[in-house]
């Protein structure tokens, strides 16, 4: 098994405190950063590491940093906790057990980027991750790894906490900023983008907790350490919550292009009462979903899943056993859409709402001929027109379900109920 | 500047200007619902999307800043396909009643659904949404009209400055509402719907009064106070007038008062009292000439008075600050060196006005003392024994003026404890063309919205004739 960044500890009642992330070597890249490396320095070797967002986009991090000007007057860093995607729990555990590797990556990322004040937007629903980190701030606080002078080296720096509301749009970045702003969370439109006019109207950098929480060991570690885990383009390990039928769900940090089959009937222990995979969402409810016969060579990275039309997303891993009735199953999604739609533009706002009206129509058995041609008409409209990738995230699933299992939307119209037994049965 | 090719026409823009403005300004139409010039940016009706050098990714116009080399294509299929998309995403739960909604014939949506929406209608069940609801005395909300632009909440926010509007709940349920559970007492309020581009912010005084395409738009001039606001004064159109018995209210109504665009004076906006102009011009008018009390024609009070003045010792006169510019020097050339000429204020503030604010409203409630002042000086009435005093306007007291005799030209009854000797009708700045002077100096005319009444007199003609 090769090296992890995460899971390299064992689970304690305890080895959540600062004196036991002490005592595995926890701070030290930030003491070794702060005394022998400038800012650039740190931001080269995050480039070079080749660090790619581990929230969605997958965008290098590295490059991200790069476009900030760092000598304006104020920049800002918001770490987004905002984990609201289907599917996914890697965060949270990130926050339960090892929060001071966010908040040492966090200062990490402060110096490279010259933020004086940091955020941490945490979602509203948290509660034990909330009460982890706002332990562990208090602890660093009283250790004096922020506020003024960090360790004597003149560099200064806060991070404040903002619990979010409950609204999904919110882990989007530029929605993420309006909230914290203390405005109703809209995405905004760009340009400007956040690293020109984000935060405040100042240049603002919005990375991901896992991706923050990567820095401190590739400053410890090397970039070529770094770069040496996972595929070439896309280095490193990753979090992947698998969830669904399988006989173990959980949470496992696996080196990137890890193979998708062999996370579902390894290290997951296979599916549900032996039964069939029917197909998997790969990265969180959004990503277009993978059908068994595309499980057996996909690879947990952004480059082969872009092969098979998807993309790795948050590596939220949903799997869903045979049994199970597609269109119930996307109801349940499109319920969740509709739900979360901020409603700021039109496309998604009624989009959304339309297109889960049609389904659960569909879902009540009184479907019509129609339909199906009337939810990809939808999605084609909603798809790229909207403010932010809400309305994609919205509408891939749709499309994605419509094609794959035709038949199944064609049978449930038809005969007004599923060809499945149709329970979600876990 | 930079070079913008639209449509392969090739156009100047100016610095810092978006496509969608630049576009407009050389009379290329893109749709647009939440742009509007003075409010910022929302970018959320999507109906604007274009197609920037042949990228798939539509762009919004109104929020795409104009870079070297751009090319901009308003009409491609990926672009007409995402306007029918967004036509029918807006019209999806709209009502369509058109029949019986106000803004029908201005409508925004009414138009670009002819132009832009092609897509079937949808017949699956509409979702309500709260319909003439409140939003103050003097507005009601339709939220299955409404669009969500944010064209009303960004305007409290940047305009008016109350940030008493809001849009609350999330997704489809989203509804234009007050905030804080306070009332909606914006003193620029009724703005909002004007520039509410579908009919979902309706005022209550216009509700139901007439289809707009019955009415034709007369441009006037506010007199609530010294801005003078330029507005367009709406009554029934010339090809629609009615005829038969109690025609003749309805043809001389003044059916509402809009704001009209004088980015020099007031922008596109002007405060509700501009907005109650039709009620205000609506008082009780004096419309007959009286000597002494008793009915008389207009030859005999004109003989009367000339009699008078030409008798009187010391004549003087009490100008008005809301004559026009006009019957100002018609006044001066006829009568100025005959007799002394007092200046005044016609209307003070009420006790329940906005005496003054930093957006529009002035505390000088008349629209031309600076005409006034520009011609006769400011010289305040003092009690200084006068004979005879011919009274301009209103807002005098006549019984403060002693024993002298007192011919009042009058356009409004006002209750006084003391009868005018002679009261001579005249017509409202509504009954002629004109023009004021307001605060800053500069000119605003007037046009005529109505013929004057059969006795009225027109008072610059009146004088020539003293």
């Amino acid at each position: 098994m090769s090296e992890k960044i995460f899971f390299n500890f064992p689970v304690t009642a305890d080895s959540h405190t600062l004196a036991a992330y002490k005592k595995r070597g926890g701070y030290q890249a930030l003491e070794t950063a702060l005394k022998t490396m400038q800012p650039i320095d740190v931001e080269k070797e995050v480039m070079a590491s080749g660090l790619r967002g581990r929230g969605g986009a997958g965008f290098p991090t590295g490059s991200k940093w790069s476009f900030v000007n760092k000598k304006a007057p104020v920049v800002y860093l918001c770490c987004n906790a905002d984990e609201g995607e289907p599917g996914t729990f890697k965060d949270r555990w990130i926050f339960e057990h090892s929060s001071h590797q966010l908040i040492e990556g966090m200062i990490l990322a402060s110096y490279a980027l010259n933020v004086r004040n940091a955020f941490i937007y945490i979602r509203g629903e948290f509660d034990l991750p909330y009460r982890r980190l706002m332990e562990a701030m208090s602890e660093v606080y009283q250790a004096g790894y922020l506020g003024e002078n960090i360790l004597g080296s003149g560099f200064s720096c806060d991070i404040r906490v903002m619990q979010g509301g409950g609204a999904y749009v919110c882990g989007e970045e530029s929605s993420l900023y309006t909230s914290i702003e203390g405005f109703k969370g809209y995405p905004r439109n760009k340009p400007p983008f956040p690293a020109v006019q984000g935060l405040y109207k100042a240049p603002t950098v919005v990375n991901n907790v896992e991706t923050l929480a990567n820095v401190p060991w590739i400053i410890a570690n090397g970039a070529k350490a770094f770069s040496a885990m996972g595929t070439e383009k896309h280095p490193g390990t990753k979090l992947f919550g698998v969830s669904g039928h399988v006989a173990k769900p959980g949470l496992h940090e696996l080196p990137l292009g890890y193979p998708l089959k062999k996370l579902i009937y390894e290290d997951c222990g296979g599916i549900l009462n032996g039964k069939q995979l029917k197909a998997v969402i790969p990265g969180g409810s959004s990503t277009p979903i993978l059908l068994p016969k595309d499980v057996e060579t996909a690879n947990l990275d952004a480059e082969c899943l872009a092969t098979f039309r998807t993309m790795l997303g948050s590596g939220g891993v949903i799997v869903i056993s045979e049994g199970i009735c597609m269109v119930r199953l996307l109801q349940v999604l499109s319920r969740f859409y509709a739900h979360e739609s901020c409603g700021q533009c039109t496309p998604c706002r009624e989009g959304s709402a339309w297109m889960n009206d049609i389904i659960s129509r569909i879902v009540a058995g009184k479907g019509s001929k129609g339909d199906l041609e009337s939810l990809e008409r939808i999605t084609k409209g909603i798809m790229g027109n909207t403010v932010c990738a809400l309305g994609d995230a919205a509408s891939m699933p749709v499309i994605n379900f419509i094609t794959k299992f035709r038949t199944e939307f064609d049978y449930y119209i038809e005969h007004g109920r599923s060809m499945n037994d149709g329970r979600l049965e876990i | 500047m930079i070079e913008l090719k639209i449509d392969n026409q090739t156009i100047e823009t100016q610095e810092g200007e978006t496509v969608l403005e630049a576009a407009l300004r050389h009379g290329i139409d893109i749709p647009h619902f939440c742009f509007h010039p003075c409010l910022s940016i929302a970018g959320n009706c999507r109906i604007c999307l274009v197609q920037v050098n042949g990228r798939p990714k539509l762009m919004p116009a109104c929020n795409l800043p104009i870079t070297p080399g751009m090319e901009i294509e308003t009409n491609s299929e990926p672009v007409r396909a995402a306007r029918r998309a967004v036509m029918q995403f807006i019209t999806l739960n709209h009502p369509v009643d058109c029949g019986i909604c106000d803004k029908a014939g201005e409508c925004r949506l009414q138009e670009y659904q002819v132009k832009y929406g092609n897509e079937p209608f949808n017949i699956d069940p509409k979702h309500h949404k709260p319909k003439f609801y409140d939003l103050s005395g003097r507005i009601l909300y339709d939220g299955e009209r409404c669009i969500l632009c944010s064209r009303c909440v960004r305007f409290t926010r940047e305009i008016s400055g109350t940030f008493q509007l809001g849009i609350v709940e999330r997704g489809s349920h989203s509804l234009v509402e007050r905030l804080d559970d306070s009332t909606y007492d914006d003193p620029y309020s009724d703005n909002i719907t004007v520039i509410c581009p579908v009919g979902a912010l309706l005022r209550r005084d216009f509700l139901y009064k007439s289809r707009v395409w019955y009415l034709e738009p007369v441009r006037s001039v506010c007199v609530s106070c010294a801005r003078g606001c330029s507005i367009n004064v709406w009554k029934r159109g010339h090809h629609w007038q009615l005829r038969g018995p109690g025609s003749e209210a309805k043809n001389r109504m003044i059916y509402r008062i809009t704001p009209c665009d004088n980015p020099d004076i007031n922008g596109p906006w002007i405060c509700n009292k501009g907005f109650d102009l039709g009620a205000f011009m609506s008082r009780p008018r004096v419309l007959r000439p009286t000597i002494g009390g008793s009915a008389a024609s207009i030859d005999e009070v004109i003989e009367a008075t000339t009699r008078l003045l030409s008798q009187a010792k010391s004549p003087a006169a009490l100008v008005s600050s809301h004559a026009s510019n006009e019957e100002l020097a018609a006044f001066k050339t006829a009568l100025g060196d005959k007799l002394t000429v007092y200046t005044r204020q016609d209307l003070k503030p009420e006790a329940c006005d906005i005496v003054e604010d930093a957006i529009l409203i002035r505390a000088d409630k008349n629209p031309n003392s600076e005409g006034v002042t520009a011609l006769f000086g400011h010289k305040p009435y003092t009690a200084a024994g006068h004979d005879l005093i011919i009274v301009w306007g209103e807002g005098v007291k006549l019984a403060s003026l002693g024993a002298a005799t007192i011919i009042h030209l009058a356009s409004f009854e006002s209750p006084q404890e003391k009868t005018a000797d002679i009261v001579i009708p005249i017509s409202t700045f509504f009954e002629r063309t004109g023009s004021f002077t307001n605060f800053e100096g500069k000119r605003n005319c007037f046009d005529k919205v109505f013929e004057k009444p059969e006795l009225v007199q027109h008072a610059g003609e009146l004088f020539g004739r003293l």
